[in-house]
């Protein structure tokens, strides 16, 4: 068993205190630091990389949603919050947990246990640290926000990433909300094995096509398991083919 | 709601009618005796004239009264002008019609009118039927119009009951208003003093009790000394100091004349929860609330400034605000007043003007 290091991140530095005081009935939890807004807190959590965060909802400046959707790659998220049942129906899917203040012991250690069964499902490679941090990994979760709603997604889970004038739009599932991200921002720290540039437009997830046909020009046509069909020029066919083939 | 109202009308309204009714037709049945015998050379005996009065009088009477029985009955009252002036006029031509051939008819029996030709009788009736129709005319339109001013002050009634109560139910939604959000991290944080502080600790939860039970109470008064809600306030916010430590701070500017001043309960409260809430709390360094209570003009002000900007934020959120300044009214009059705006940049203030005369 090792450690989860986990950071706290609560403008209320009572309420701080007796998060901390509460885990210290759980060995396997270490706080590692302590933030006090949002700021505070990517900044903490970019250059201790924790395995978990417990988060407050209502901070001053930005609120905890909109901390998460500034970071690159979203830790295990254990939302924390007085009274916001409104804040987190904004979540579709596999938001992680939340506990609601003053947090009932029970609840916590269900929380925890629920974070370590997903743990255990899929051991992160190379824990804690992998090889290249700035390569995002299959098993990296990124959090999406598009207005009212968010989302936690592997990326695993991403079929399709569409330019759209300044943003990217992200496939998953039946949504597709938008970014502001560039498709070459994302193309650089995408893990090339899985995400592949099909044109200017579309980058693809290598393990989510269906169906692989042959196009105008000597090009492709992909399509994705959620039925998206996408042309691969015919530059990028040549590189394709070359992945594809022992 | 209209059946019940006619259910529930006809006693005043009846008594009005037979008042009308009797003194109408009597005022007329003197005329018409006064102007034949002593104006006009009288024609014929003096107690011919009473006679033919007193038939004209007592079947006018009779007639529309029974005409009255059928508009009521046919509900006339309630149709559009369109509809209802057709049936008016049939109504009014059968009424002077009724009354003249039992007119004629009694004339005749009572041998006043000689075995005369049958063109004559038909000459009599007509003449009958324009007498009575320059009466009856009249009595239909007082009638009518008598019933089209009721029943419109009668629906202005009902909007205004129906709108005194919307305000009603409304005052009762603000008073229990009371932040769940608060009462949760309050409760959060005397958790974590009762290892650190158990003084303040005990010290909180008393403050927490006050504001419970006043916002519970707040729902049976209208009003409550400045003094009591101030305490409740200062309750509030060394609860809230607790959350915040050293990123609220507070200050207060009481004239202590003003402490006995009426102000709706809960109503500072929500002003300074509000303070808190989009003003205090969104600082990354917290601020500074500052309650300022005095005497300007005749009115008591207000003030609640708080460190934050509007950015548009309370204007949406603003159900407690919208509704202050509709509750202030409601209980001082008009000339009570409630605004909100920013001063200076990264200041804004809540201000409230109670006219000191009360009501």
């Amino acid at each position: 068993m090792y450690m989860i290091r986990a950071i706290i991140i609560d403008d209320e530095r009572l309420a701080r205190n007796e998060l901390k005081k509460l885990l210290l009935d759980f060995p396997e939890i270490e706080v590692i630091a302590e933030a006090a807004n949002a700021a505070e807190g990517v900044e903490k959590i970019d250059s201790l990389n924790p395995d978990l965060i417990f988060l407050d909802i209502q901070m001053p400046g930005k609120t905890g949603f909109d901390m998460l959707s500034e970071l690159e790659r979203a830790p295990n998220v254990i939302f924390t919050t007085a009274y916001d049942e409104y804040a987190l129906k904004a979540f579709e899917v596999n938001a992680l947990d939340y506990l609601l203040k003053p947090v009932e012991p029970k609840r916590l250690a269900d929380a925890l246990q629920k974070l370590q069964l997903e743990e255990d499902k899929e051991p992160i490679s190379d824990h804690p640290i992998s090889i290249n941090r700035s390569i995002l990994n299959e098993h990296d979760q990124v959090f999406v926000k598009d207005g009212e709603r968010c989302w936690f997604v592997k990326l695993s889970d991403i079929r399709l990433f569409e330019s759209v004038g300044n943003y990217a739009k992200v496939y998953f599932g039946p949504n597709k909300p938008l970014i502001l991200k560039s498709l070459n921002a994302l193309e650089e720290r995408l893990d090339e094995k899985v995400f592949f540039r099909a044109n200017r437009k579309h980058i693809v997830n290598l393990r989510l096509i269906e169906k692989i046909e042959p196009y105008f020009n000597g090009g492709l046509l992909l399509e994705m398991k959620g039925g998206e069909k996408i042309e691969v020029s015919r530059r990028q066919t040549v590189k394709f083919k070359e992945m594809m083939s022992l | 709601m209209g059946f019940k109202k006619q259910c529930v009308m006809p006693k005043n309204v009846n008594r009005y009618y037979w008042l009308c009714q009797i003194s109408g037709w009597g005022i007329l049945g003197l005329s018409i005796v006064v102007i034949n015998t002593r104006v006009l050379k009288p024609k014929l005996t003096t107690d011919l004239i009473y006679l033919y009065t007193a038939i004209l009088v007592v079947l006018g009477f009779v007639t529309t009264h029974l005409f009255r029985e059928v508009i009521r009955r046919s509900g006339w009252l309630k149709l559009p002008v369109e509809k209802a002036l057709p049936k008016f006029l049939i109504g009014i031509f059968l009424t002077c019609l009724g009354a003249s051939v039992i007119r004629i008819a009694i004339l005749g029996f009572l041998s006043m009118v000689h075995a005369r030709e049958t063109p004559k009788i038909f000459a009599d009736l007509l003449a009958s039927i324009s007498e009575y129709a320059i009466i009856v005319i009249p009595w239909t339109v007082i009638y009518y119009f008598y019933h089209y001013i009721e029943n419109s002050r009668k629906q202005q009634l009902d909007t205004l009951k129906l709108e005194a109560l919307v305000k009603e139910l409304e005052l009762k939604t603000i008073k229990a208003h009371i932040n769940p959000h608060f009462i949760f991290n309050a409760l959060n944080s005397i958790r974590a003093l009762i290892d650190e502080n158990p003084t303040r600790a005990r010290r909180a939860v008393t403050e927490l009790s006050n504001i419970l039970r006043s916002s519970m109470q707040a729902e049976k008064l209208e009003t409550v000394t400045f003094e009591k809600e101030l305490n409740i306030v200062k309750d509030y916010l060394a609860l809230e100091y607790i959350r915040f430590e050293e990123r609220l701070q507070v200050e207060y500017e009481i004239d202590e004349d003003t402490l006995d001043q009426p102000i709706p309960p809960m109503m500072l409260q929500t002003l300074v929860e509000n303070a808190i809430k989009h003003g205090i709390s969104r600082q990354v360094d917290g601020g500074k609330v500052k309650i300022v209570s005095d005497f300007r003009d005749d009115y008591h002000e207000l003030l609640i400034v708080n460190t934050g900007g509007l950015n548009g934020n309370r204007g949406v959120d603003g159900f407690g605000l919208a509704s202050t300044k509709n509750r202030l009214q409601i209980l001082f009059g008009q000339k009570a007043n409630f605004d909100i705006r920013e001063v200076d940049g990264n200041t804004v203030q809540a201000r409230v003007l109670i006219p000191v005369d009360g009501k």
